[in-house]
Parts: structure tokens; sequence; C-alpha cells
């Protein structure tokens, strides 16, 4: 079955992203698919390359990049909510002239098209609250 | 029928409310997180009779005993809850 | 195949983003032509009231719910528990263009649906 999670929560913030991630590898592990992980609203916060927690904390980060590492994951970034908050890729960073870019490997931003989208044709979508 | 979600303690805010407002017989009831604290005492929070579940590691994190009435679950099984159910509804914050 | 999808809209606005992220979720939904429907529950009712929040320095949400129809939205549902609960009269209760669907019980109508976004 192909599921979509969609993820309000900063990391280190609110528990939902690493509920997510939880759920996220126990359907993975059973055969299941994930077509999207859409972060949303404070969730793109999520797809920060700066996060850097103490070395004895888990790393969020770190946990979704390997995910997306091991299973091509697709971890979608909302471009507007990204951009209200200071997350920005490369091209958007020079388009924006803001000092630098932010955003993850393995993530993307793109617009909300893409949840629209993943909720269309995944079989089940699960929200991962704030 | 609908799985219903919910990760906010029982008074922390409405989720829990609103959630058994629109919690229909037959549907099913996950507490995850701060929820889990309404599975140490269902009564109190009027939790519906069967099919409430709660996840253990959440659970177990926080102290928190489930009463006999709630099904601790692991996250494998809360795949499969989500397999056997439409819609999924979060209800949160 | 195509989903039906269920927008249900929690949260009050300004005291919270979500409001405004979801309000612009439903909206790309639309025009995605992924219509979805909308429920406003709990404290998302107070989306629906008369706001001035020109001092707060923010945009009216309710203006901009306004769009809904113009995106294929005509029917706005509403928990008439969660506006009893606050002392809205649910029956005055008004979006122009939109017509106000009071539900007196959301359970069964909830489970009509495919996927549901919550905001």
């Amino acid at each position: 079955m192909q599921f979509t999670l969609v993820v309000y929560g900063a990391p280190h913030s609110s528990e939902g992203a690493a509920t997510a991630l939880r759920f996220a590898r126990a359907a993975l592990a059973t055969g299941h698919s994930i077509y999207r992980v859409f972060f949303y609203a404070d969730g793109v916060h999520n797809g920060s390359a700066l996060a850097a927690p103490p070395q004895d904390e888990q790393d969020l980060l770190g946990q979704w990049q390997s995910l997306q590492q091991s299973h091509a994951l697709d971890l979608t970034v909302c471009i507007a909510a990204a951009q209200r908050r200071g997350l920005l890729s490369e091209s958007e960073a020079n388009r924006l002239e803001k000092p630098s870019a932010n955003l993850a490997d393995g993530f993307t931003l793109a617009g909300l098209g893409q949840l629209a989208e993943a909720a269309a044709v995944s079989d089940r979508l699960i929200s991962f609250g704030g | 029928m609908t799985l219903h979600i919910i990760n906010q303690s029982p008074l922390g805010g409405s989720a829990l409310q609103d959630c058994l407002g629109s919690f229909v017989e037959g549907d099913a009831l996950l507490l995850i997180e701060d929820a889990v604290y309404a599975a140490a005492s269902p009564a109190e929070h009027k939790l519906p009779q069967g099919q409430v579940f709660a996840l253990a590691a959440d659970a177990q994190a926080r102290g928190v005993t489930l009463a006999q009435a709630v099904t601790g679950i692991d996250e494998t099984a809360w795949v499969d809850l989500c397999v056997a159910h439409t819609p999924i509804v979060s209800w949160f914050r | 195949m195509a989903k039906s999808i269920l927008a249900l809209c929690r949260h009050a606005p300004y005291g919270n983003a979500l409001a405004r992220e979801g309000l612009e979720a439903i909206l790309a939904c639309a025009a995605m032509d992924q219509v979805p429907s909308v429920l406003f529950s709990g404290d998302g009712v107070y989306q629906l009231l008369e706001q001035d929040p020109v001092a707060i320095n923010e945009k009216s949400l309710r203006r901009n719910l306004q769009a809904l129809p113009m995106f294929g939205i005509e029917h706005i549902h509403v928990c008439r528990k969660s506006a009893d609960a606050r002392g809205i009269a649910a029956d005055t209760l008004q979006l122009a263009g939109a017509e106000i669907v009071l539900l007196a019980d959301t359970g069964p109508f909830i489970r009509g649906f495919d996927q549901v976004l919550s905001f």
C-alpha cells in the first residue's frame, strides 16, 4: 500500500517529526511504500541542513536523509511555508537575494500542488501534528 | 471506518474532546505521544468501549500503565491499523 | 483513481499559522482539480466570525475564506456542537457566495471521505 505522510512539527521542538520517522520505518519494513513525505507549516524546519543537535540526542535530519537514501524517499518541503520561515535552496536564496541557502540534501522544495497530488494518488494519507 | 489519531494530552486542549465528538461506533481510536496519558484512565476521559489503542513505546516513555480496555501496539500494528481503516484523521494541538 | 478529500479546520485564525496555511492548501487542492470538502470544527469555527486584524498587521483570514466559492467550494460545513460550545449562534454564520451547512453529527460525514487533511 502507498502512504503519504504530512509532517507539521518542527524537529526537536515537538514530537511529530520523530513519530513520523518511526511510522515511516515501520511502513517500509512491512513492505509498504511511501509515495511522499510532505513537510508543511513548522514541519519545513526538518529540511534545514544547519540543524546541529548534541551528539547524545537523536539526529532527526540524519535519519530522514538515511531513509531517503535507502528507499529513494520523496521528501518534499512546501516552498511557500519554507520561504516564510527562512528555509531556502541555493536557487531560491539567489533569487530572493538572501545571504545563504540551507535546504538539506535529499529534500526538495515544491508547491502545495504536490500535497494535493499526493492526497489524490496515495492509498492512505496520515498527518503528524506539531 | 475511520481511524482517529490523537497526540495531545487529554486536558491539554480540545483534541480529545473534538475527536470524541466525531467518533462513530466501529471507528478506531489511537492514542500517541502525550495522548497516551488518557490511556491510564479511559473511563474518566470518556473513551469509547473497544477499538482503543495506544502506542506502547509512547506510554512506556511516560511511565503510563495502560488500562485493560486499551490495547498497546507497536509501530507495525499501527501501520496495519492504517491499512484497515479509511480515512485516517489526526487530531492535534 | 481520484480520492475524495476532506479538509478539517480546527484552529483559530492568527494565533496559529495553521488556519491560514490550511486555507492555502485547500485552495491549492482546488486549483489542482482535487476540490476538497471543508469542515470547520473546534476552534476552527472562529475563522468564520467577523474579523478586523489591521491593528495586528495581519490580513483578514475571513476575507480570504471568501475565495472558497470561486474555487468550487460552495458548501462550508460547520460542526454545530463546536459553535454551540463557543457561544456562537451557528444559524447566523455566513460567508459570501457559500452555503453554510451545519452538521449535528460530524462522525458519519467524516467517514465518507478517503483522505482527511487536518489543519
